[in-house]
């Protein structure tokens, strides 16, 4: 036990492992939203046939922990002939659950948009798809903007399963600390400071762009 | 084809394990649920103190424990608690660990139900000279409650679905056994595919469960 | 030859008639001012105009063309109508100059600084330029059907449509409206205005379209209407319009 180590050295140790735990979170958040979008403007631009195949996706996706899938995908996979690399592991689990929630936040979003304005979009001579892009799209965004940054805390809180694949973010960096010095005490109080640190980092980067770019009465909170 | 009967046979041969295993995943979701409703309904009466200490504290309870990611906290107790010579067994590091966890949760959503609620009624009741408990438990819980039911049956399929986390102490609930199955015969991928549809299977059971409860007790708006 | 002519029009929603055989016609610098009671078709006749809802069957001719068949550019046909909403229908995440703007730069292919330029010209011919950078959620509803007018004036369109312009706004708001249109009327606009408020159609116009049952009841000067009409429905409506006042 080295009695030297203190709270800093602590700190300094486990940052080593910030920069991963803060790519695994980007890397499946930008994977959630890409999905979540994909199916939302599937679902709202009328594609019916696709319906089923969105409800099951949606449905099975929340239905699965995301340790099995991540599971499944990373050491799974090689079995039947197909090798993921750890990232790609997590976005494929956690990145396509997330996914499956954000799809149902856009579109309980696109449910608030006021369908008289999308009346008065079509009278104006506008597509379809215009009206999705210039009218829809930009509110739902707005609009779903609290739950979008749920799903991306929940994201975070969800990244250290990377270190079950490998990925040197800062749970792995606690798990080798601990092994070593045996303070599991002090290094896993740490570790839930720094994670408390980057929530709140994210949450006044978004509480930024909100300010930026929300009509007044869209603000989320 | 060989391959799903070696499976199978595995699967037959270890399902006393396997059942065990389910037992005691549906057992710690069972408890943790439980333990946390009660909690949850706890800091949420803290949560409405005059104090403004008591508020101040339970605002960071609940924050705290919603913004670190459950396995840290899991890691915080199984790691930590020896340092101050105190052992415990995987199971109660799980259910202390996911306690704390759920019950910043349930605690939030009654917040937010309560923030719906018409603040008339509970003046009503002061003024017909009940008392600070009574009112709590006669006016505002009955109606926290009822509005929360979605959110509330949601956090058990989470707590369902999150339970699997407990494998990483070495709780040997049904994720952990399906992974011995798993590491008998090497066929990974089925046995995670098969404990994905397990889960699946109780999450709808659960959905089923929640939505009979919701017809029966949701309040008419 | 009149800017729209409707004939025959005729529109079932599940088998019931909402409009049961519509003949109208509306001449250009016309302030045609249709009333009714609810349910009695307007808001449909005004959509199928511009075929937001599509018609059972009858024509309708817009500056001579015959504008129900499949192969007419519907999107073209709206560019070319105004349309001003009952609730505004402003859109929430665009401040004022944005909302007018919209369709200029994105249907009309303008430069920003020429939609800009086009939307201030709107905007001041209506006197609420000064709000330009303001969202729909920071002013009033009178300001709100002005910003919705402009919007609709800013694609110089061939006529304007309104859908019960004054519904949604208290007594001095609405005077307010009628000023507008009176004001469009006096630059020579052509408008066709649904309204069951009578007051407005008061203000706007002396004769009046009534629109009962999906067909065109009467057409006639608001007087004669209002005077012991022997069309007992015509009668009731208007003779309440009366004790409303």
């Amino acid at each position: 036990m080295s009695e030297s180590l203190g709270m800093l050295d602590i700190f300094a140790l486990l940052a080593n492992g910030i920069g991963f735990t803060v790519l695994v979170t980007v890397t499946c958040s930008l994977t959630a939203m890409l999905v979540g979008l994909l199916i939302a403007g599937t679902r709202r631009l009328g594609f019916r046939a696709m319906n089923p195949f969105l409800d099951v996706y949606t449905y099975v996706f929340r239905g699965i922990p995301v340790l099995v899938l991540l599971f499944m995908v990373y050491f799974g996979l090689p079995g039947i002939g197909i090798k993921v690399p750890p990232l790609m592991a997590m976005a494929l689990s956690l990145g396509l659950i997330s996914g499956a929630y954000l799809a149902e936040v856009f579109r309980g979003a696109l449910n608030a948009v006021d369908p008289a304005e999308l009346l008065a979009a079509e009278s104006m001579g506008m597509s379809r798809l215009q009206i999705f892009r210039y009218i829809e799209f930009p509110q739902m965004l707005r609009f779903s903007l609290p739950g979008m940054v749920n799903e991306f805390t929940s994201v975070l809180k969800y990244s250290p399963f990377a270190y079950t694949v490998g990925i040197p973010e800062i749970t792995k960096q606690a798990i080798a600390l601990t092994a070593t010095t045996l303070r599991g005490t002090e290094i896993y109080f740490a570790v839930g400071v720094l994670y408390f640190a980057i929530f709140k980092i994210l949450l006044m980067a978004v509480k930024f762009i909100e300010r930026r770019y929300c009509a007044p009465d869209m603000l989320a909170s | 084809m060989s391959d799903w009967s070696i499976f199978r046979d595995d699967l037959i041969e270890q399902m006393p394990l396997i059942l065990g295993g389910l037992g005691k995943t549906l057992e710690l979701t069972a408890i943790i649920s439980l333990t946390g409703f009660l909690l949850g309904i706890v800091v949420f009466y803290l949560s409405l103190s005059p104090s403004r200490f008591v508020r101040s504290i339970i605002r960071g309870y609940i924050s705290f424990f919603i913004g670190m990611p459950l396995i840290v906290l899991l890691f915080l107790i199984y790691y930590g608690m020896p340092q101050w010579g105190i052992s415990l067994s995987p199971f109660t590091v799980a259910v202390l660990g996911f306690t704390f966890n759920v019950a910043a949760y349930n605690a939030a959503y009654l917040t937010t139900a309560h923030n719906g609620l018409d603040p008339v009624e509970a003046e009503a009741a002061r003024a017909q000279g009940f008392n600070r408990l009574q009112i709590f438990k006669l006016i505002t819980l009955p109606q926290v409650l009822r509005l929360s039911i979605p959110a509330l049956t949601n956090q058990v399929i989470c707590n369902l679905k999150d339970s699997s986390v407990a494998f990483l102490i070495q709780y040997t609930e049904f994720f952990a056994r399906m992974q011995e199955v798993a590491a008998t015969n090497f066929q990974f991928f089925k046995a995670y595919f098969f404990s994905a549809l397990v889960y699946l299977a109780l999450v709808s059971l659960i959905v089923l469960a929640s939505r009979a409860l919701e017809r029966r007790y949701i309040l008419p708006t | 030859m009149p800017l729209i002519s409707v004939h025959n029009l005729v529109k079932e929603f599940s088998g019931q008639r909402v409009l049961n055989g519509i003949n109208l016609e509306v001449y250009e610098g016309d302030l045609k001012v249709v009333m009714g009671p609810s349910g009695c078709g307007k808001s449909t006749l005004l959509r199928c105009l511009n075929r937001l809802i599509e018609p059972t069957s009858g024509t309708i001719h817009f500056r001579g063309q015959d504008i129900t068949g499949a192969d007419v550019d519907i999107r073209a046909l709206r560019q070319s109508i105004g349309f001003v909403f009952q609730q505004f229908a402003l859109y929430r995440h665009l401040s004022v100059l944005d909302n007018v703007t919209l369709a200029l730069l994105k249907l009309r292919g303008m430069s920003k600084a020429e939609a800009e330029e086009k939307a201030l010209h709107e905007l001041n011919r209506l006197g609420i330029a000064t709000h330009r950078d303001k969202y729909p959620s920071q002013i009033s509803g009178g300001q709100k059907q002005r910003v919705a007018l402009a919007r609709a004036l800013a694609m110089d369109p061939v006529v304007i449509f309104f859908d019960e312009p004054t519904s949604a706004l208290d007594p001095v708001m609405s005077r307010e409206v009628a000023d507008l249109i009176n004001q469009m009327r006096a630059e020579n606009v052509t408008m066709l205005c649904v309204t069951h408020d009578l007051r407005l159609a008061r203000q706007i116009s002396d004769r009046v379209v009534f629109l009962d049952e999906g067909v065109v009841k009467a057409e006639d000067t608001i007087d004669h209407l209002c005077n012991a009409h022997s069309d007992s429905k015509i009668n009731d409506f208007f003779s309440s319009g009366v004790r409303g006042q």
